[in-house]
């Protein structure tokens, strides 16, 4: 179970932030929870452009990502603080992040009253049309003396609490896991594939059994994304170790969803130019995850020319690059240079080739650093 | 009565802030001035980074307005059957070191795009301006919501239905006596 634990507060030393820290470890045979802080989001603003807005893409992709979502609340004026608050209204806009999500709910404040309050207008807020949460219901932790709730070490001191955390986080890991079967029912027919595995394909070249398909693609040295001609997410390879590590739940999202903004201009420009025919593959090189990646995009084409998708191919090319260094391919006969060169980048040949630039610059105005998903 | 209102939005283009400016245009018998908040910091304990006892100017200056006047009006608009952050994080700096809403009669209005008009952040507006933090004396009764907001003015920026500007004299009338005992009980003037 992948949770995500929201810090609701900017403030540098919290005690919100203790709990959900203590909860992390203290849940972790349950739960892998990662603890996200609303203080790298910029405050909401609608005027503010929102293509712009790297922070809350990933905020938003992390919540999608995640099984359920655990919400620490401090109490600000009987309600909860501006930066939360924020953070809620951008996971509200233009997505619905948090629709369905299970949440739970925990706070901890400095007099006794534990965030009963905020607590109470959180729930509601949870419930609005535009958040539309599935909030764990009962089970309320609100811990107040928060000065003297933990130990130097973050454990939590008063058995009566750690119960009380116990049986709540029971209850939501009971929650979670209904709501994800519920969504994995649904799931079914995506994700088993609609003929019988030992079903042979016919192909003009030969014929494959379906699961020996679905396990060449996973054998493949290189990774394999395929976005469609509707422009979703269609598939990807189930290759161990994969850069870009992709879950299921992905499947059916469109471009815009699955890129950050700052990287979606560059991605449409390449899949336009695909649709019309003017590219054929683009190239990237990339650091990522410390390897030594080699990013392809290629167009997909029926055989009339018709696009069908485009399909991402990515490996990490460190071996290689050793190969070479090491001298294995010296001595070889350097094949005609003049036709190698062509068949290189046979896309740089097109109706009037002398024009025609290198197809593959475009790669490199790529905003690396919004590379999808990998961070 | 001098009045010090304040824009609960921070955006551009603010239905919120056409209601306070009809006000404000419409009661001339009273000095409303209208304070924006866009421009105030994010709400932190810890500004400007660490340090610890000053507020940002925008807040002091706003704090002094609000001393100086007689009562305050508060345009608030619903993000998520809520305050939007903006708001809640002015009042947030107006509640931690300086506690210049202690005793000031508040008139809380609100717009929405919506039929329900702003009406459930109002009811957590009250609740927070009732913490004992902010401890303000809220008008009670007359909640003034303004539904449907995109379709309320003309293009003077004069409410359409005369029905609506005759409820928000009552109420501003009703505000203005209440918050003259307030200020009488509390010994201002
Ligand atoms: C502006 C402000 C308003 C506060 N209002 C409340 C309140 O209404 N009720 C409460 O129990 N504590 C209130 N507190 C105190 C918090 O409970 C305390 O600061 C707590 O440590 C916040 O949680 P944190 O440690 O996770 O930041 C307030 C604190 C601030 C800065
Ligand atoms: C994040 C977000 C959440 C919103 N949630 C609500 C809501 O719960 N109820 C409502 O009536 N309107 C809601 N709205 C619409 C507002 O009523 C509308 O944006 C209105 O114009 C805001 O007031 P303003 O014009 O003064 O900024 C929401 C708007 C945003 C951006």
């Amino acid at each position: 179970m992948k949770l995500v634990a929201i810090v609701g507060t900017n403030a540098d030393f919290s005690y919100n932030r203790k709990l959900l820290e203590y909860m992390k470890w203290h849940f972790r045979r349950a739960a892998e929870i990662e603890v996200l802080e609303v203080k790298q989001l910029p405050p909401f603003n609608e005027d503010l452009p929102y293509s712009e807005q790297t922070e809350v893409w990933r905020f938003n992709n992390k919540i999608n990502n995640a099984d359920g979502v655990i919400i620490a609340t401090p109490e600000y004026d009987h309600s909860i603080p501006a930066a939360l608050k924020s953070g809620l209204e951008w996971l509200s806009y233009k997505h619905k992040t948090m629709k369905e999500k299970p949440v739970m709910i925990v706070g901890v404040s400095y007099g006794t009253q534990g965030t009963s309050r905020a607590q109470q207008q959180l729930r509601q807020m949870l419930l609005s049309p535009d958040l539309n949460s599935n909030v764990l219901p009962g089970n309320e932790v609100l811990i107040g003396n928060a000065a003297k709730t933990f130990d130097k070490n973050g454990f939590v001191t008063d058995i009566k609490v750690v119960h009380n955390l116990e049986d709540s986080f029971a209850a939501f890991n009971r929650f979670v896991k209904s709501n994800m079967r519920y969504l994995e029912e649904g799931d079914d027919n995506m994700t088993e594939p609609h003929i019988s595995s030992e079903a042979k394909v016919q192909f003009r070249t030969g014929s494959l059994k379906v699961k020996e398909i679905q396990q060449i693609f996973n054998t493949l040295p290189f990774e394999i994304d395929f976005i469609d001609d509707t422009d979703h997410f269609a598939y990807y390879s189930d290759k161990p170790n994969r850069e870009h590590v992709r879950h299921p739940s992905e499947i059916g999202e469109s471009v815009e969803e699955c890129h950050p903004p700052k990287a979606l201009p560059a991605v449409k420009a390449i899949m336009d130019s695909f649709k019309l025919g003017t590219k054929d593959h683009v190239e990237r090189c990339l650091p990522l995850n410390g390897h030594k990646v080699w990013i392809n995009y290629y167009a997909v084409r029926d055989e009339n020319g018709r696009y069908l998708g485009t399909m991402e191919f990515t490996g990490n090319v460190g071996h290689l690059v050793n190969l070479v260094k090491d001298g294995k391919f010296d001595g070889f006969p350097d094949a005609t240079s003049g036709a190698s060169k062509h068949d290189d980048d046979s896309e740089a040949t097109g109706p009037v080739a002398s024009e025609s630039a290198d197809a593959t610059t475009g790669a490199s105005e790529h905003d690396e650093e919004n590379e999808d998903k990998t961070e | 009565m001098k009045i010090e209102a304040i824009v609960g939005s921070n955006k551009r283009l603010s239905y919120n802030r056409k209601l306070l400016q009809f006000m404000k245009n419409h009661f001339t018998g009273d000095e409303i001035h209208i304070n924006e908040i866009k421009d105030f910091p994010m709400f932190n304990e810890n500004y400007p980074d660490g340090e610890k006892d000053h507020d940002p100017e925008l807040v002091t200056e706003l704090a002094e307005r609000i001393e100086a006047a007689d009562a305050v009006i508060i345009g608030c608009p619903e993000y998520n059957h809520s305050v939007p952050s903006a708001l809640k994080s002015v009042i947030e700096w107006l509640s931690y070191r300086i506690h210049p809403l202690h005793g000031k009669p508040i008139m809380i209005v609100g717009a929405s795009i919506h039929p329900q008009g702003s009406s459930r952040s109002q009811t957590h507006l009250r609740e927070i301006l009732d913490s004992p933090g902010v401890f303000a004396e809220v008008f009670p009764g007359n909640e003034f919501f303004l539904g449907t907001a995109k379709t309320a003015f003309d293009e003077d920026g004069e409410l359409i239905n005369q029905g609506t500007v005759g409820f928000l004299e009552q109420c501003f009338e009703g505000f203005k006596k209440f918050a003259t005992e307030i200020d009488d009980f509390n010994g201002v003037k």
